[in-house]
Order: C-alpha cells, then sequence, then structure tokens
C-alpha cells in the first residue's frame, strides 16, 4: 500500500513540474520536482519488488468505480520509467534548455511531465475507461513531444503518422476492452471467474496483441517508429523506446494475465512474430545511416526479443507448464530492464553528438572518441550491452530466452521455438555487427566533416544520466542474480501457480555469469593498467597521429575510410527497399560519377504508403458531397429529416420482417 | 375550436408562400403566419397567466413586426422584388409542399404521442410549416428568401414547442426566442456580407468560398 502511494505521489509531482515549467521561475522548481517525483517512484517500485506487497485503492469517479492498484507486474515497469524519467528531465535541461527559440523548451517540459504522469496511471489503473484515457494522455503528449522540432517538415509527417498509428491501436484496444467488460461483467479489471468462454477469450487476447502492438512496434505495426524516434529531441527519443513501447508489452502481459485460460496456438504465432520483428530491426539497423534511426530499429529488434519471451510465456501457461512460462516471461521482464537501461543510454549519448554536431548522418561523423573522451567512455558499455555481449545484462536476458527456447524444443512444442533459435542467434550475431557499425564509423578513425572536426563534451547534466545509465548496464549483468527473486514476483503474477522457480533454478548459472563477467573486467583492467603502466618506452617506429585506415598511403585522405554503406554493403544488399542510383563506370580513364543510396521502409513506405494513398485518392470522391451551396447542405438536412419520417413510419413493419421484435 | 381554425389558417399560409413569387408578398404572409402562432397560445384555454401573455405579445411583436421590418429595410436597400428561377418551379413546389402536409398527417397518426387533448392538429401542422421552411430554403435562391424560409421553419419548431407549454413554459419562451434570434442574426450577417462582398444577394456566389 505504501509502495502505491509513493507512485503516485511521484506521478503528482511529475505533473506538478509540468505545469511548474509553464510558470515563471520554472526551471530552478520543475527539475527537482521532477527528480523528487521519479525518485519517489523508484522507491515504490522497488519497494512492491523488494516486499512483494500489493497494494489497492478503489474509489469513485464521475460515478464511475474505478481502482487504482499496484502489483509486482506494474512495478517491474514502473521502475524503468521513473528511473529513465528522471535522468531524462536531467539530460534534457542542459539539452534542451528552457529557453530556447520559439518557446519548445517549455513545451517539451510540460508535455515530458504530462507523459511520465500518464504513463505512471496506466502502469497503475486497474479499469477499463480510465485506462484508455490515461492512454490516450500518454498517446497524445508523445505525439507533441515528437513534433517538438515542428519546424522540419519530415518530423511534422513522422509525427502525424505516428498518431495515426497510436490511434489505430487505441480503436482496437477500444474494442478489446468493451470484450474484456463483457467478460468481466463490469469496468473493473479482476481475474475472470465463471464459466468458460473459449471464443470470447481468443476474441479478447488476439485483439489485445493487435492493438498493444501498435504500440511495441511489431511488425507490421511498427511503420510509425524510426522515423518518429528519429525525428524527437534526444531525451524523449529515450523514454519513448525505453518505456513507451513497453507500454504494448506490459498492455499484453497484463491483460492475458486476466485470462483464465490461454489458447495453445496464440503463444507460438507470438513466438514467430517476434522472432520476425527481431529479424527485420536487426536488418534495417545494419543497413541504416542515420544513427538515431539505426537505434531505432535496434529497438524495434529488441521488442520483437522481447515478444518472443511473450510468446514462450504464454505457451507455458497454455500447456500448464510452469517451468516454461517462468522462463518465458522472465526472460521478457529482463529484456524489458536491459533494454531500459541500455537504449536510455544509446539515445542520451547520440543526443551528445547530435548536441555536438548537429547531424544524424554516420557518413559525417567519425573520430569522435578522440574529440569526445568522456562520452566515448560512458557510451561504450552501452555498444557493448545493445551486442547482447558479456558481461553486460542484455546478454543475461537473452541467456535465459535461450534456456526457455530449448526447453520448449526439449518438450516439442511450440514447434516455432525451433524457428524462433535460430533467428535469435542471427539476430544477436548481427545486433553485434549493427552497433560495431555505430560506434566504428561514429567514434573511431578520422572526421569525416568540419562539423566532427569541432565536436566536444557535452556539459555534466548529460553526462551525469549516462554515467549512471552505464554503471547500470553493467550491474544489471554482474548482479543478475540478485533480481531473480523480484522477476520470480512478476511471474507469479503472470502465471499464478508458479512461485520461485526461477530464483531455484536459475540462480546457480547466473551468479555463475556474474563471476566470470566480474573476473573478466578485473583482469582486463589489470591488464589496462599494466600496458600503460608509468614508464614503458613506447615504441620509437610508430609514426605518431597516422589516420585510421591510412594503409600505409603516402597522402591517405579521410574518404579511404570504410563508410557506413560500405561497413554494411554485404548483408544490407539482401534488403527489399533499397534502392541504389550509380553511374556505371566506363573507359579506362573514367570520368567522375556519383552513387546514390535510399534506404526505406519496406512495410511502411513501400507497402502501406502507396495503398493508403489509393484509399485517401478514393475517397476524395466524398468532396463532391461538398459543393459549396448552402441550399445543398439545407437539402441535407431535409432528406435526413424525412429519412427518420420514414424509418419512423417504416419501422413497425420492417423490424418484423428482419426477426426482431419492435 | 379557434386553436383548430388557426392552425389551419397556418398550414394555408404555408401554400401561400411556396407560391408565391414576389418577395414583399411572402414577407407579409411570412409575418402573418408569425401573429396567428403568437395568437395560438391564447386560445388553448390555459388561461391567461402572465407567462403566456407575455410569450403571445413576444412572438406577435418579434414575427410579425420586427423581423419583418428587418426584411423589409433589407428588401429596400438591395431592390429586389421578385425571386426569378428558383431552383424548384412554384408549381412544382406547391405539389411538394401537399405531398409534405400529406406526409405529416400520416406520420403524426402513426407516432407514439399522446392522443386526445387541444393538440390532435399541432403535430401535423408542426410538420408539414417545417417541411414548408425548409422547401423554402432549399429551392429559393435570394438570401432574403431563405430567410423567410428560415422564419417558416422556426414557426415549425415553435408549434411543436407550444405542446409543451402546460408543463414547462419558460423554457420553452427561451428556447424559442434564443432560436429566433440566433436565425435571425446569423442569416442577417450572410446578407449583408453578401451583398458587400459580391454586390448581389444571389446565395450561388458563395460557393466560390469553398475550401
Amino acid at each position: 500500500m505504501l509502495a502505491l502511494y509513493f507512485v503516485l505521489l511521484g506521478a503528482a509531482l511529475w505533473l506538478g513540474s509540468g505545469f511548474a515549467a509553464l510558470g515563471r521561475p520554472s526551471e530552478r522548481t520543475a527539475l527537482p520536482l521532477s527528480l523528487l517525483g521519479s525518485l519517489l517512484g523508484v522507491v515504490g517500485a522497488v519497494l512492491c519488488l523488494v516486499q512483494g506487497g500489493a497494494g489497492s485503492l478503489d474509489f469513485h469517479f464521475a460515478g464511475f468505480p474505478a481502482r487504482l492498484a499496484i502489483d509486482a507486474l506494474s512495478a517491474a515497469f514502473l521502475l524503468p520509467l521513473h528511473l529513465v524519467a528522471g535522468l531524462g528531465a536531467l539530460y534534457g535541461s542542459s539539452y534542451w534548455p528552457l529557453d530556447s527559440p520559439k518557446g519548445t523548451g517549455r513545451s517539451l517540459r510540460f508535455f515530458f511531465a504530462l507523459l511520465v504522469a500518464a504513463m505512471s496511471l496506466v502502469f497503475l489503473t486497474r479499469q477499463g475507461i480510465f485506462f484508455l484515457l490515461a492512454w490516450e494522455v500518454m498517446a497524445v503528449s508523445a505525439f507533441f513531444l515528437i513534433s517538438t522540432n515542428h519546424e522540419d517538415a519530415s518530423v511534422r509527417r513522422a509525427a502525424w503518422v505516428y498518431l495515426v498509428a497510436t490511434h489505430m491501436g487505441t480503436l482496437i484496444l477500444t474494442a478489446m476492452l468493451i470484450l474484456l467488460a463483457r467478460r468481466c461483467g463490469g469496468w473493473l479489471w479482476g481475474p475472470i471467474l465463471g464459466a468458460a468462454a473459449p471464443k470470447l477469450d481468443v476474441a479478447i487476447l488476439v485483439l489485445a496483441i493487435l492493438g498493444f502492438g501498435f504500440k511495441a512496434g511489431w511488425i507490421p505495426f511498427h511503420f510509425w517508429l524510426p522515423a518518429a524516434h528519429a525525428g524527437a529531441p534526444s531525451h524523449v527519443s529515450a523514454i519513448l523506446s525505453a518505456v513507451m513501447l513497453k507500454t504494448g508489452i506490459y498492455g499484453v502481459l497484463r491483460i492475458s494475465g486476466f485470462l483464465p485460460r490461454i489458447p495453445i496456438g496464440v503463444g507460438g504465432v507470438l513466438l514467430l512474430l517476434g522472432a520476425a520483428t527481431a529479424l527485420y530491426g536487426v536488418f534495417y539497423a545494419l543497413a541504416e545511416r542515420d544513427f538515431k534511426r539505426l537505434l531505432a530499429y535496434s529497438s524495434i529488434e529488441n521488442l520483437g526479443v522481447i515478444g518472443m519471451g511473450i510468446g514462450l510465456g504464454l505457451t507455458g501457461r497454455a500447456t500448464h507448464d510452469s517451468w516454461l512460462a517462468a522462463l518465458g516471461f522472465g526472460a521478457a521482464l529482463l529484456h524489458v530492464w536491459n533494454h531500459a537501461a541500455f537504449k536510455s543510454l544509446l539515445f542520451f549519448g547520440a543526443g551528445s553528438v547530435l548536441h555536438a554536431t548537429g547531424t544524424r548522418d554516420m557518413e559525417v561523423l567519425g573520430g569522435l572518441a578522440s574529440r569526445m573522451p568522456r562520452t566515448v567512455r560512458m557510451l561504450f558499455p552501452g555498444v557493448l550491452a545493445v551486442a547482447a555481449l558479456p558481461p553486460f545484462g542484455a546478454f543475461v536476458s537473452e541467456w535465459v530466452l535461450y534456456r526457455g527456447l530449448f526447453a520448449a524444443l526439449m518438450r516439442g512444442y511450440p514447434w516455432t521455438a525451433g524457428l524462433a533459435l535460430p533467428a535469435l542467434a542471427l539476430v544477436g550475431g548481427l545486433a553485434a555487427v549493427a552497433f560495431a557499425k555505430f560506434f566504428g564509423i561514429i567514434f573511431l578513425g578520422s572526421p569525416r566533416s568540419a562539423a566532427a572536426e569541432k565536436a566536444h563534451d557535452p556539459h555534466l547534466p548529460m553526462l551525469i544520466p549516462m554515467g549512471i545509465l552505464a554503471v547500470l548496464c553493467l550491474a544489471l549483468g554482474l548482479g543478475s542474480a540478485w533480481l531473480l527473486p523480484g522477476l520470480d514476483r512478476v511471474v507469479v503474477v503472470l502465471a499464478p501457480g508458479v512461485s520461485g522457480q526461477l530464483a531455484a533454478s536459475l540462480g546457480f548459472e547466473l551468479r555463475m555469469i556474474g563471476g566470470f563477467g566480474g573476473a573478466l573486467i578485473l583482469v582486463g583492467g589489470l591488464a589496462w593498467l599494466w600496458v600503460g603502466r608509468p614508464g614503458k618506452r613506447k615504441n620509437p617506429q610508430l609514426a605518431p597521429n597516422q589516420p585510421t585506415w591510412g594503409c600505409g598511403y603516402s597522402a591517405p585522405s579521410v574518404r579511404m575510410q570504410y563508410s557506413a554503406e560500405s561497413f554494411s554493403e554485404g548483408w544490407a544488399n539482401l534488403l527489399p527497399g533499397r534502392r541504389i542510383r550509380m553511374r556505371r563506370l566506363k573507359a579506362i580513364f573514367p570520368t567522375p560519377s556519383t552513387f546514390h543510396l535510399e534506404l526505406s521502409d519496406s512495410v511502411g513506405l513501400g507497402f502501406l504508403e502507396p495503398r493508403v494513398e489509393r484509399l485517401a485518392n478514393r475517397a476524395l470522391w466524398f468532396r463532391r458531397l461538398q459543393p459549396g451551396f448552402l441550399t445543398i447542405y439545407l437539402l441535407y438536412v431535409l432528406l435526413a429529416l424525412l429519412g427518420v419520417f420514414l424509418w419512423m413510419l417504416a419501422r413497425p413493419w420492417l423490424l418484423p420482417l428482419l426477426g426482431w421484435s419492435a | 375550436m379557434i386553436h383548430d381554425i388557426l392552425i389551419t389558417l397556418t398550414v394555408l399560409t404555408n401554400f401561400t408562400l411556396v407560391a408565391t413569387s414576389r418577395v414583399n408578398k411572402s414577407i407579409q404572409v411570412a409575418a402573418f403566419q408569425g401573429v396567428l402562432l403568437g395568437l395560438l397560445p391564447l386560445t388553448l384555454g390555459l388561461g391567461f397567466h402572465i407567462h403566456i401573455l407575455l410569450m403571445a405579445v413576444a412572438a406577435v411583436v418579434v414575427k410579425g413586426w420586427f423581423i419583418p421590418f428587418l426584411l423589409r429595410r433589407a428588401l429596400a436597400k438591395v431592390h429586389i422584388h421578385r425571386e426569378v428561377h428558383p431552383y424548384i418551379g412554384y408549381t412544382v413546389s406547391l405539389m411538394l409542399c401537399a405531398l409534405g402536409t400529406g406526409m405529416s398527417i400520416v406520420l403524426a397518426h402513426n407516432l407514439p404521442l399522446k392522443p386526445g387533448g387541444p393538440f390532435a392538429l399541432f403535430v401535423p401542422a408542426a410538420l408539414a410549416t417545417l417541411f414548408t421552411g425548409f422547401l423554402l430554403l432549399v429551392s429559393r435562391r435570394k438570401a432574403i428568401t431563405q430567410v423567410v424560409g428560415y422564419l417558416v421553419l422556426e414557426n415549425g419548431i415553435y408549434l411543436f414547442g407550444l405542446m409543451l407549454i402546460g408543463d414547462m413554459p419558460l423554457l420553452v419562451e427561451t428556447g424559442i426566442l434564443l432560436d429566433l434570434f440566433v436565425g435571425i442574426f446569423v442569416m442577417g450577417i450572410v446578407i449583408n456580407h453578401i451583398s458587400v462582398a459580391f454586390d448581389s444577394m444571389d446565395t450561388r456566389q458563395l460557393a466560390e468560398l469553398k475550401d
């Protein structure tokens, strides 16, 4: 109960900070308020996870019974929310100053705070209508955040596409919640008792997966995501990617938790959907040259991985296989936490680079490691984590997922695990390549433009959040064994009857992984100290300041370096939606030539956009109904009136014909 | 007895309105219809309560004098005497009006309303007047005749509202007056603006404003 009050107070403080940002003394009140709110939120969530206490608050609002409740599942999502939000507010205070032109600084702070408060409510509400309200406030404030930089046409477009996509999702969710209300016998949510209704349950679950899938960015509903996350200010991208996408995950978990029986096929299909999403995301991340879009595609990949975990967990519940359920849900949640940590770190780092250079194009960057040394040191753990390398957290969560997939293979269900397993392996490998490109092209080599040449480290408020997250990424990997009891509490909410399995069975393995990781770091650190010990002679033959990829040429140029495109050429060639325009080189002494490459999302731009455009063109026909004559409009009113009259006249005869009572 | 006569006269004025081509005459007839309807509350046998008196006086003054006065003034300014080339001709309008009146009677008989009382003719007459108002609005070209149509439409709604007079007179009064005020206000602005912007009162010109 205490936890619930803490979180509610935290959300209220955030809301207050939002309004404070609009007022006069703004930053000096708003920032401490939001930091305090986040602190309270984190404390509340941790309390709930550690003690396992659930609390709920029933009240009536505008005549509706409403309920706010916290349990381990809510806390598992509230924790990353308030962590990333607090760090994001700190980061944003320097990244997007309050007195930025055209008042965007104020509106950004206001909607950021509104987003955090609304998301807290999304995780706490246990009533259909209030859930939808909180969901809408969240979606709309995210729209305003994405369109912060609205002078840019591409940002405006991204924001509109996002708004349409999120409302498509909301539409489906509304249908789902109505069905759920029928099943629960009221808008209040609770475990469904009573008679089985398999068809209704399947409908609810499928609608939930579709509706929340829009938010979670599972293909084919991901099309809004890359542009929206790339166009938003970086700390907003961080919270959108690290937390708001997870509201979709939370929704699927929460709704499926209510259903008494899960149909068997759904888990397997979701597993396959997750695998496809992860593969799609990682392939596009590999080919992307805009580094924020790359991170956004990597978010799609990670959400796919989380979806695979949920698919396994649902199969476990459907077959009453508690071990499979624990592994699947456990892997999904662990990855939710890890992804929140490393992706917000990466977006903060990307923001620092953007702040310093003013471009999102990797092809004009390079050599930032020597110009932004602190940023690189903070960011590097994030890069290792996203590539799922030990000893960082993502390795552990993918490892738990592997355990689950192998367990599924042993049992023979769901058979899609056989496809998901190699997909996951491929995803891990390609993610490593994609982030080798991300890090190598941006930070290593020589600068490819004047902007990169003059880059510098950001101020302390931007570095501190990155430092905290970098430590967290490592801590999540080394200390993963201590997370298991909390994770078990969440799994119990999702799959009743499974208690303490993860801590009992995985504790030893994770301690081993953590121990080996710690040892690795220790040895590595000692080796580094030994290599860099004072008094060691420098190799005199090593020429100073040779450019990277100089290859011993006498006059190396920066254009001899690997470019982002050339680095991923081999894999990215496979992608549809990748168009190359180049003049073929002829003759022995060719004239200057050009090379142009563009990459478009094959589902969003390639498939959906022409169809939507055609539909919009067809819909133009309806404009003929609006000729501009007042009399015609009045005629419409008259016809409608006559129609109603005729209907009233014909009703007594028509209804019995259709078999209804009048 | 008297109210039946008044209502019958109202329906007859509908026909006159639809068939007339002179703008001046249609304003006159609309004013007459307003006076008829204004007198109607006094004949319902509800006594001479202050509310009812007030409402009758307000309706007679506004519908019978004030609005026609405004319309005549507008007419004097723009020099229009006849509605030429309406969208729907006078004979056809008359037939449509008759059809609408007949249909209103059929409909009123089939509506689940409380039977008996002094209101037997109210519903069909109200629907017929409403329909006539719409017909005028749709079929006429000049803004000023459209205002007359709007006035007739209002009269239909007023007639409908009169059925509730015994139960909630004040509400009916305020509602009707507000409706009238808003309607005339809007149309006044429209007339003024069309004649200023296009130097004409033909509503076809408004199509230029289409998005």
